[in-house]
């Protein structure tokens, strides 16, 4: 422990403590632009500097760790006139497009330059212009935007070992951009979107395809219909003031039905029939694992997991699961199954996902199997943030909507499917299925906690029948090459796999930390939105995906039995190496 | 290549240096800039040429930067002096003035003031 | 009798040169006297004192004399060359004086050969470190020595490294900073050329001391001739058992690698030295944690500059309190510098800390080339500042240039007369610094670009009353909110300039005048007709044909195509031309 004072009052913290953070302790807020919860300080952007008292320099807070009686001095004319001063400066290569840029009321920048009572330009500012990249249809760069705190290329390198961000040129000119200056489509880029989810402004932010969906739902002879997946729902009360994790799952059915959608799924029962399949894919292997189809059957729900792999861990495509994500699965139903039940035009049906995600507005055109029905499955994705917009935009007071129920074919889930949102909750929920396939016997036990929590690689083992099944879940792709290293190695000593499923999921924290999430995702957000989630599993009936009754009418009336030839045609993808240099 | 201990070392300084006369060319960056090069390899060939028993050297820099080329000459019976700002013309004008008639070549000759 | 010479130079800064005469007069009364046979004299082109009217020096032995009069040489012939005597009233004192201690060897052995290093007691250092001493003794010593990092900053030297000895673990390493990147200094290009045994040896120790098996030279690709010699000579300790396992047959290990610098000048920044060194991005990162806590690969590392290591084998062979002995209070040793600009001679110049600086550029660097009035030396580069005229007597070390608002830096010095404008000083070494930013902290990134865009605008005659106000607010937010060295000093240029200086930004901005004729958007050239002789070597040279006329009716410059390059100026024979 180290004692110390900020601002006269008494302080103890572990060693190593910043000092911003042991001012939080003591109630006092200092500035910063660069520093994020969830990442190492790049200290770049220089407002965080405190005095201490003895030192003719200025510390920087964010990455000074407090030492024994250190006297330090947070606020004072000096300190703010710099801070202020350097805020100037950071204003100075910054447009003003506030109105029309989409951070406007939530970006840091703006937030700082309003508390500082920026009134006047008091450098004239030196722009230049580049040109905006939209080549990935999932976020867009937009560098003259870009203050250089340094957190996307952190994200993109450290966090998620992607290295499609980085820093190009020198000085002044300093810009992000893929490496060689290519676009971020032809990049490594996974759009997993946790750059734009971290940028403090306008830098990078989601392909806004919210005006797709109004002309879509304007255009004579459209029938729109909608699903949610599961992490939306305890997210999207934060754009109206509540606490994440709060659940909005049955007044987000009412509102969607006031945008003017014809019929409102839920994602989550696409979740339950993914595990039907999945959960029959893995007791398959799991009895009987071959070369082609070996164990550890690795989960393929996340499209920037998918896509990393096919890019740089394509020796594990044998290992992958066939089985499409959640909402390609719904897509598909919605415009086979559900327009021939109720005798619709498929051609006719647009089918918008909510998600909390980017890369799946890249998913859904990713292959040609995404085109199953004869159709685009799905159309349009939004992620949480544009969803929220359009609320606004409709005008409806959404926390003050009534509850409604889904379309209860498509609609009703399980405890199983909702889980899905958080890091291990696809390993859970399918656990619950593969046990029940392989002892045909509901299980005593439904809740695996060894899948949840927020540390990066869970690792552990599992007891079904007398038999060890061992598990891993990671989550931030940086955290995936230790698992698949374990694989490996273990394949290549010829000793036994040490897990038997793995389940990755590419953002930290599962779906709830997505890249299309509301801004400002910490740990503690995480969690809260987890156990939202997971309060929501718990208050279900019905807890596992092989007793939703709605799936069983599916399966009894459409796919025959899993992983039937339909069920192939439709709900199964191949895999193929798309190998690209990253590092 | 013999690897030399602490003894070893010791036997070298305490060997005398061959008590030749030499002239040094200062050949760092500076000088080579300044055609060092040039007055060295004149010299050399010079030397050689003339048969005098006096061994061309390169070294690095005086310091006096301005002054370069540089040209340090220590022959027996004169003080050892440094020529600047050498050229072909003025290293012929060393060979024959210093070297062979024993005479110092007035006007470039540049003095340090310093101790050692 | 063994032959004397006599150096004869007439030091006399104004009036002609009149060195022959007296060459010619002593010569000839040297030639009535006893030892005409005896006596050669000879015209120096440089005697090593300056400002000093007539200068004999004796060779060899000495002694040397200034001042002399004509009236004097009668005396000199009869007591000194004649007589042998001294004459005291004429001797040389109270010149400061070069002190070799780093450039020992340079110049002096060939840098390729390592048995001459070792005649100069070379690797004597080294032996003595690895049989005499334990490395805590090593350390011991170079706190007695008082030796500070040559780099710029000071940090004692026996400080970092017993912090460095003091992080546990086994892999440590030791790096030496051979990326000299400040305008116009050069002493450790210098040093890696003339002698590259000497700063590979004090790296050897440094590694000893720290416990360090492994070091690495990052020098700059530009650099090419040091590159060649550090590597001939790390080359030549490996085939001798200097360097690799078992040195010199004690148990000490030791390898070097060398690494190149792409020019950037922040990578002469410690943790951006590091990161370059690791394939990374060159940029500085914060501390705590220190290399010596985690450096390189994390580990615990010393980075010391080339001239600290260069004199680490003098510390160790002439002993700490030799070393001590040397300097001011706080400052110990000599310091090189490289001195440039205007100065007469320009070059590396080794003395004593303590020496002032109107002793180094006046009695070792000869004093203004042009004659002209010395205006201020700037030193520590673009860290640096400039110091002005009346401030010369300040004897130079670490803490007296800080004072001054300068730094010592890495040791160079740039010497600035009357024709030197400080506006553009300024600019000249902010524009330095927008180049070598690296971009990574706001407060440099962009204050560095602001800045240079102000002094623009001021040298074009743009400049507004606010612009000094804004240039001060955005310095001082520099030096305190900048991440880096590099960026915290960046601004120095801007206040030293305008805290020395203020009369001449005032001057641009208010009566867009530059009183050194520098900012060209502020002069205009025109033809004084009473003074023009029409001889049209304006009109000819002129490159932009802006002057107009014939010898009937005269010559005049058009104002609306005049570029102001000034070359009519030049060519003016008739001082016709006039610029305001």
């Amino acid at each position: 422990m180290v004692r110390a004072t900020i601002n006269g009052k008494v302080v103890e913290v572990e060693k190593g403590t910043t000092i911003l953070d042991a001012a939080n302790q003591v109630q006092v807020k200092i500035p910063t632009l660069c520093k994020h919860p969830d990442l190492i300080s790049s200290a770049a952007c220089g407002i965080c500097i405190v005095k201490v008292k003895g030192s003719s320099k200025m510390l920087r807070a964010c990455c000074t760790p407090l030492d024994n009686a250190m006297e330090i001095i947070t606020h004072d004319p000096e300190i703010v006139s710099i801070r202020r001063t350097v805020l100037e400066l950071i204003l100075s290569k910054h447009p003003n497009d506030c109105l029309k840029c989409g951070r406007n009321n939530n970006c840091e920048l703006q937030r700082l330059a309003a508390d500082f009572g920026i009134r006047e330009e008091l450098f004239p500012k030196y722009l230049k212009d580049i040109p905006k990249d939209e080549s990935t249809g999932s976020i867009v760069l937009e560098p003259p935007k870009c203050i250089l705190c340094g957190r996307c290329v952190q994200v993109c390198q450290q966090m998620q070992d992607v290295w499609a961000l980085s820093f190009l040129e020198r000085g002044f000119d300093t810009r992000i951009s893929p490496a060689g200056d290519i676009k971020l489509g032809d990049s490594p880029c996974v759009r997993c979107g946790q750059c734009s989810a971290h940028c403090p402004t306008g830098a990078i932010f989601e392909q806004d395809d919210t005006a797709r969906v109004w002309e879509a739902l304007q255009k004579p002879g459209n029938y729109c219909v909608v699903q949610i997946a599961p992490a939306v729902r305890v997210s999207i009360g934060e754009a109206f003031g509540f606490k994440p994790g709060e659940n909005f799952t049955r007044r987000l059915y009412a509102l969607l039905r006031r945008l003017g959608f014809a019929a409102v799924f839920d994602t989550n029962f696409g979740a339950d029939v993914t595990i039907i399949e999945e959960a029959s894919e893995f007791v398959e292997r799991f009895k009987n694992p071959s070369p082609e189809r070996p164990l550890p059957l690795i989960t393929t729900c996340c499209p920037s997991w998918v896509d990393f792999m096919e890019k740089f861990h394509h020796d594990m495509i044998p290992h992958f699961s066939s089985c499409k994500s959640p909402h390609q699965i719904l897509g598909v139903l919605s415009k086979t199954y559900y327009a021939s039940k109720y005798n619709l035009d498929p051609a006719r049906i647009v089918m918008v996902s909510i998600m909390p995600c980017t890369a799946k507005k890249y998913e859904i055109t990713r292959t040609d199997e995404m085109f199953a029905s004869g159709f685009q499955d799905i159309d349009i994705v939004l992620t949480t943030r544009e969803l929220a917009r359009m609320i606004k935009q409709a005008g409806v007071d959404f926390p003050a909507l009534p509850d409604e129920d889904p379309d209860h074919i498509l609609g009703d889930y399980t405890g199983a499917g909702v889980i899905f949102g958080a890091t291990g909750g696809v390993m859970e929920a399918a656990l619950r299925t593969a046990c029940f396939y392989i002892t045909g016997q509901k299980l005593d036990r439904l809740e695996f906690s060894e899948t949840r929590g927020l540390k990066g690689v869970k690792e552990s083992s599992i007891e079904i029948a007398g038999n060890r099944v061992g598990i891993a879940v990671a989550h931030g792709l940086s955290n995936v090459e230790y698992v698949l290293n374990q694989v490996r190695e273990a394949v290549k000593a010829g000793r036994p796999v040490p897990y038997h499923f793995v389940e990755v999921m590419a953002c930290p924290g599962g779906c709830v930390g997505g890249g299309g999430q509301p801004y400002g995702v910490t740990d503690e957000r995480r969690s809260k939105m987890s156990r939202g989630l997971y309060e929501d599993d718990l208050n279900q009936p019905i807890r596992s995906s092989h007793e939703n009754p709605q799936v069983q009418q599916l399966y009894r009336e459409f796919l025959g039995e899993p992983r039937s030839e339909k069920s192939e045609s439709l709900l199964h993808v191949h895999y193929k190496a798309r190998p690209q240099y990253r590092k | 290549m013999k690897k030399w201990s602490k003894s070893d070392l010791d036997k070298i300084r305490a060997s005398r240096e061959p008590d030749r006369d030499w002239i040094k060319v200062g050949m760092s960056t500076c000088g080579i800039a300044a055609g060092a090069e040039a007055v060295f390899e004149y010299l050399r060939d010079e030397v050689a040429r003339r048969g005098l028993p006096i061994e061309v050297k390169k070294c690095g820099c005086l310091g006096m930067c301005y002054a370069e080329p540089l040209v340090e000459v220590r022959a027996a019976g004169l003080p050892q002096v440094i020529y600047g700002q050498v050229n072909r013309e003025l290293a012929r004008l060393i060979v024959e003035n210093h070297l062979v008639e024993k005479k110092l070549v007035s006007d470039h000759i540049y003095s340090f003031n310093r101790e050692e | 009798m063994d032959k004397k010479y006599i150096l004869v130079k007439d030091t006399r800064r104004a009036g002609s040169n009149q060195t022959e005469h007296f060459a010619g007069l002593l010569a000839a009364k040297i030639q009535a006297s006893p030892a005409a046979e005896a006596v050669q004299v000879v015209r120096a082109a440089d005697i090593g004192f300056y400002d000093q009217g007539l200068v004999l020096k004796f060779l060899p032995g000495g002694p040397v004399y200034l001042n002399v009069s004509e009236a004097d040489l009668d005396r000199v012939v009869r007591e000194t060359v004649v007589g042998g005597r001294v004459l005291e009233d004429l001797a040389a004192a109270g010149t400061a004086r070069q002190l070799r201690v780093v450039l020992r060897n340079c110049g002096v052995i060939n840098p390729e050969n390592l048995e001459e290093y070792i005649r100069r007691d070379g690797y004597r250092a080294l032996s003595r470190a690895l049989f005499e001493y334990t490395p805590d003794k090593v350390i011991e010593e170079f706190k007695k020595s008082g030796l500070r990092g040559r780099g710029g900053a000071g940090y004692p030297t026996w400080l970092k490294w017993h912090l460095t000895r003091s992080v546990p673990g086994a892999e440590k390493y030791v790096i030496c900073n051979a990326d000299e990147g400040d305008p116009g200094a050069y002493m450790d290009r210098s040093i890696l050329e003339g002698d590259p045994h000497s700063v590979l040896e004090g790296m050897i120790i440094a590694g000893y001391a720290i416990g360090a098996n492994h070091g690495y030279f990052y020098i700059r690709a530009e650099y090419p001739l040091a590159i060649e010699r550090i590597g001939k000579a790390i080359e030549q300790a490996r085939e001798r058992g200097l360097l690799g396992t078992g040195i010199l047959g004690s148990d000490f290990n030791f390898e070097v690698d060398i690494r190149l610098g792409a020019g950037a000048f922040v990578c002469g920044e410690e943790t951006a030295l590091i990161a370059s060194i690791e394939g990374k991005r060159g940029t500085p990162r914060p501390r705590p944690p220190y290399p010596s806590v985690s450096g390189l690969w994390g580990k615990p590392t010393s980075i010391n500059n080339v001239e600290t290591f260069a004199n680490v084998p003098v510390v160790m062979t002439r002993g700490g309190d030799w070393f001590a002995g040397i300097g001011t209070e706080k400052s110990k040793g000599t310091k090189v510098f490289a001195v440039t600009g205007k100065v007469k001679n320009s070059g590396l110049v080794e003395v004593p800390m303590g020496v002032t600086l109107r002793q180094i550029v006046f009695d070792i660097g000869g004093g203004v080339r042009s004659g002209k009035k010395i205006k201020a030396v700037q030193t520590g580069g673009p860290s640096g500042g400039v110091i002005p005229e009346d401030r010369l007597d300040t004897p130079v070390d670490y803490e007296n240039l800080q004072k001054l608002g300068s730094i010592m830096g890495s040791g160079g010095m740039i010497v600035m007369d009357e024709d030197d404008c400080m506006v553009d000083i300024a600019k000249f070494y902010l524009g330095f610094c927008v180049e070598e930013s690296c971009g990574k902290c706001a407060p440099c990134r962009i204050g560095t670009y602001q800045l240079l865009k102000i002094l623009e605008r001021i040298s074009e005659g743009e400049g507004r009353s606010e612009d000094l106000d804004r240039l001060r607010l955005i310095a001082q937010a520099m030096q305190k909110a900048s991440l880096c060295g590099l960026g915290q000093t960046a601004s120095n240029p801007v206040l030293s300039t305008l805290n020395y200086f203020e009369t001449e930004y005032r001057e641009h901005i208010q009566a867009k005048r530059c009183r050194s004729f520098k900012c060209r958007d502020l002069l205009t050239y025109s033809i004084i007709q009473s003074k023009c002789k029409r001889c049209r070597q304006c009109f000819l040279n002129c490159p932009v044909q802006a002057i107009s006329g014939d010898r009937e009716v005269g010559f005049y410059i058009q104002l609306d195509k005049c570029i102001k390059c000034g070359k009519c100026f030049e060519v003016c024979k008739f001082n016709a031309i006039a610029r305001e």
